[in-house]
């Protein structure tokens, strides 16, 4: 069975670890992310007929008390960069991230995660910004770990963009 | 590339050369590589040619394999064919299930019996060391702790008895954190290696990250309670022991190494990895090594025998315990039944109590001591204790041992108790017989007294002069009642012997009566006969009385020709026929009275 990295990175209380929880099969306490900065999930998705084992590390939203550390990306397939549609401030400085682990990881295959699609009348972020970052190459879900929207196919998506590389 | 070398040749030469000596040149040229041309094209026909190709590898393919083979320690010809070889296998199979099944025949047997007899060596051996650890202070400490926490016996066991035991070994590949292999010791439970595996490298970035650490080193162990975990890292792989317990310094030394031989071995499926673990499932072999296991107390490696024997040990004991056990109590009951049958003892009831039995009951003077009967039975007379009320037994045996003891029988004399009547047999003194009968009635448990077989002993003296009187015949002439003459001295003898026998009973207390019996042949009538025949025993008489006979000891009667002496055949019988004889009876003169 093939197993890849896969990094979820994102601002602090975007909804990464709730996009997880439901959705993967988890041992770890999350009390790792604030000590460590990392908590390593598993999620099996079905892609080209094949079963792929994605290894999740769920990377600790950075914030003015930690940085990501950039060694936790070595080695990953690819990675999902979520941010909170009802704050504007977190996508910006998702794009600001996501510079610093291209040069730190190179290029991979990556998703632009739109978290709490379910709150979507209090988005900051309006259409003329999406289809900017769109044009920009960015393949962009939206989702909401709130009602499950899409949590299934951004996995299978990026499982299946690992597959390509 | 000859082909091209040859086609580009020409057309340089064409650019150089004048077409005059083209032909010298080509004829040159054809000299001096034709052979060579002709061995390329050789080699070309036999490259392009399949069949021939074929052919040629047919030819080393065997030796190719073998040398191959012999290169130890390259598990690629494996792994090459062994995809092959099972789906060989499988299409045999599918196709036709025999020629394989017979193949597999002759090593099948052996395999199950040799899996069977594992696997039974193995149940004894737990059962050996559950009956070890369950019949000692410290497994029932163990077991105590196992129902504290939750946690099967034999894990506690283990985890008590073991100094160290390598539970997990974890491949890891280092770049991507991601699990390459990983192996498990037997009865241990694990979680999700894939996520171990990533936070085991997390926390190694961590580490190394947060402390700075130089030259790469790194974490190179993990302690979280009993458990340790030794990691070792190496450029492309890091290898991860989960330890219980404290594993020896030289172990560090057999990860390095372990290792090492997969980094060389796998060196360039680790550079390329991208996910696919499967080339390093053949690494599973030399993981599988480093789950060593160090026990506490050197486990000699107890043979089942050993359990079979204490076990057998144990059965004999109980066996032997039950049957000794059962052996007191038959014993015991055979001593109840005898005591039971035993005549002038009743038993009421009887207990244990204490190891001791107690009996209560009665008990006739007469009868045995029951300890004499514990004794004779085998048993200890302090395991029993008797509560015996005396009292009277009207058991025959009882009573005729009570009626000897009173009456004291002299030799000759048999007393025979049978309900109540009290039998006296044989010869005894006339005191004793009178004493007989004057108190055996009052024997406790005699009803009557039967003494009519009882002879008095006195009278055996007067036996000889009875049967001499008895045996004298006086004979009388026809139809006469006087003595034929001759017979003076007869009656003169007889009247002696009568007058001596009465004086000599009479001594004895006893009192005699002389019966004299007159009879007569069958000649004449039947009422003159009756007559006459008194008439002859009155004659008789009165010739005794004369003799000194006192009247009272004597008694007459006729019989006539009722009680013939002899049949009347001849003269003589007849002459015996009119006759008078005589009987003697004693009777003692106390009854009399």
């Amino acid at each position: 069975m093939l197993q890849k990295k896969i990094c979820m990175l994102g601002s602090f209380s975007v909804g990464k670890t709730s996009l997880v929880r439901r959705f993967v099969e988890s041992i770890f306490s999350e009390a790792y992310q604030t000590s460590i900065g990392v908590k390593v999930d598993k999620k099996v998705v079905h892609v080209n007929d094949e079963d792929v084992t994605l290894v999740l590390w769920d990377i600790h939203g950075e914030d003015v008390y930690q940085k990501i550390r950039m060694s936790y990306l070595r080695g990953m397939s690819g990675y999902l960069l979520v941010i909170d549609g009802t704050r504007r401030q977190t996508l910006d400085d998702a794009l600001a991230l996501n510079e610093r682990v291209i040069q730190e990881a190179g290029k991979v295959p990556a998703i632009l995660v739109f978290n709490k699609s379910d709150l979507v009348d209090k988005w900051e972020i309006d259409s003329t910004r999406e289809s900017e970052l769109v044009a920009a190459g960015w393949n962009i879900v939206r989702t909401s770990a709130k009602t499950g929207d899409s949590v299934e196919n951004v996995f299978s998506q990026l499982a299946a963009a690992t597959l390509i590389e | 590339m000859a082909d091209q070398a040859h086609r580009r040749a020409p057309t340089g030469q064409a650019q150089e050369n004048p077409p005059g000596n083209n032909h010298a040149y080509e004829e040159l040229r054809h000299l001096i590589i034709a052979p060579e041309q002709e061995e390329l094209a050789d080699i070309q026909e036999r490259l392009d040619d399949r069949a021939r190709r074929t052919q040629d590898v047919s030819s080393v393919v065997a030796e190719a394999i073998i040398m191959r083979r012999d290169q130890r320690g390259d598990p690629s010809l494996a792994q090459a064919l062994a995809p092959t070889v099972q789906e060989t296998l499988r299409e045999s199979v599918r196709r036709d299930p025999h020629p394989l099944a017979d193949a597999l025949f002759p090593v099948m047997g052996p395999a199950i019996r040799k899996s069977i007899s594992e696997a039974l060596r193995g149940m004894l051996e737990s059962f050996n060391e559950a009956l070890e650890h369950s019949l000692s202070a410290r497994g029932i400490k163990w077991r105590l702790e196992a129902l504290r926490t939750g946690k099967p016996f034999a894990e506690i066991v283990l985890m008590h008895s073991l100094l160290f035991r390598v539970e997990q070994v974890f491949l890891i590949h280092r770049h991507t954190g991601l699990v390459l292999n990983h192996v498990v010791a037997r009865s241990v439970a694990t979680q999700d290696a894939s996520m171990v595996a990533g936070m085991l490298s997390a926390i190694q970035q961590f580490v190394r990250d947060s402390f700075d650490s130089k030259n790469e080193e790194s974490l190179d162990s993990l302690n979280v309670g009993e458990l340790e975990v030794w990691i070792e890292e190496g450029p492309d792989a890091v290898l991860a022991a989960v330890i219980r317990g404290h594993a020896p310094a030289d172990y560090r030394l057999t990860m390095k190494e372990a290792l090492e031989e997969i980094q060389q071995r796998y060196s360039s499926a680790l550079e390329n990895f991208k996910g696919d673990a499967t080339p390093f499932l053949s690494a599973e072999e030399l993981l599988s090594r480093l789950l060593a296991a160090q026990h506490r107390e050197p486990v000699q490696a107890k043979k089942p025998r050993a359990a079979l024997a204490a076990i057998a040990i144990i059965l004999l004991i109980i066996v032997g315990w039950a049957a000794y056990s059962t052996y007191l109590l038959w014993e015991w009951r055979q001593f109840l039944h005898a005591v039971r049958g035993q005549p002038g003892i009743v038993v009421i009831s009887y207990d244990r109590e204490g190891g001791r039995y107690h009996i209560q009951g009665f008990k006739d003077p007469l009868a045995p001591d029951p300890n004499a009967l514990l004794t004779q039975a085998g048993l200890d007379p302090r395991d029993a204790e008797f509560d015996l009320a005396p009292y009277y037994s009207l058991d025959d045996a009882i009573v005729g041992q009570r009626a000897r003891q009173l009456l004291r029988p002299p030799e000759g004399v048999t007393l025979t108790e049978n309900h109540g009547e009290l039998r006296v047999e044989g010869t005894a003194s006339p005191q004793w017989i009178s004493r007989v009968r004057e108190r055996a009635p009052y024997i406790a448990g005699v009803t009557s007294v039967d003494t009519s077989h009882l002879q008095n002993s006195h009278l055996l003296q007067l036996n000889a002069p009875k049967s001499a009187i008895e045996s004298a015949i006086l004979v009388f002439p026809i139809g006469r009642a006087e003595l034929e003459p001759g017979q003076e001295n007869a009656i003169a003898q007889t009247g002696k012997q009568i007058r001596d026998i009465v004086a000599q009973a009479a001594r004895l207390d006893e009192q005699t009566t002389v019966e004299l019996t007159g009879h007569s042949d069958t000649t004449g009538i039947e009422g003159t006969n009756m007559l006459l025949s008194q008439e002859r025993a009155d004659a008789i008489r009165a010739i005794l009385i004369r003799g000194g006979v006192q009247a009272a000891n004597l008694r007459t009667r006729g019989v006539g020709t009722t009680q013939p002496l002899r049949p009347e055949d001849t003269e003589e019988n007849r002459r015996l026929n009119r006759s008078v004889t005589f009987r003697i009876t004693f009777t003692p003169v106390s009854s009399g009275n």
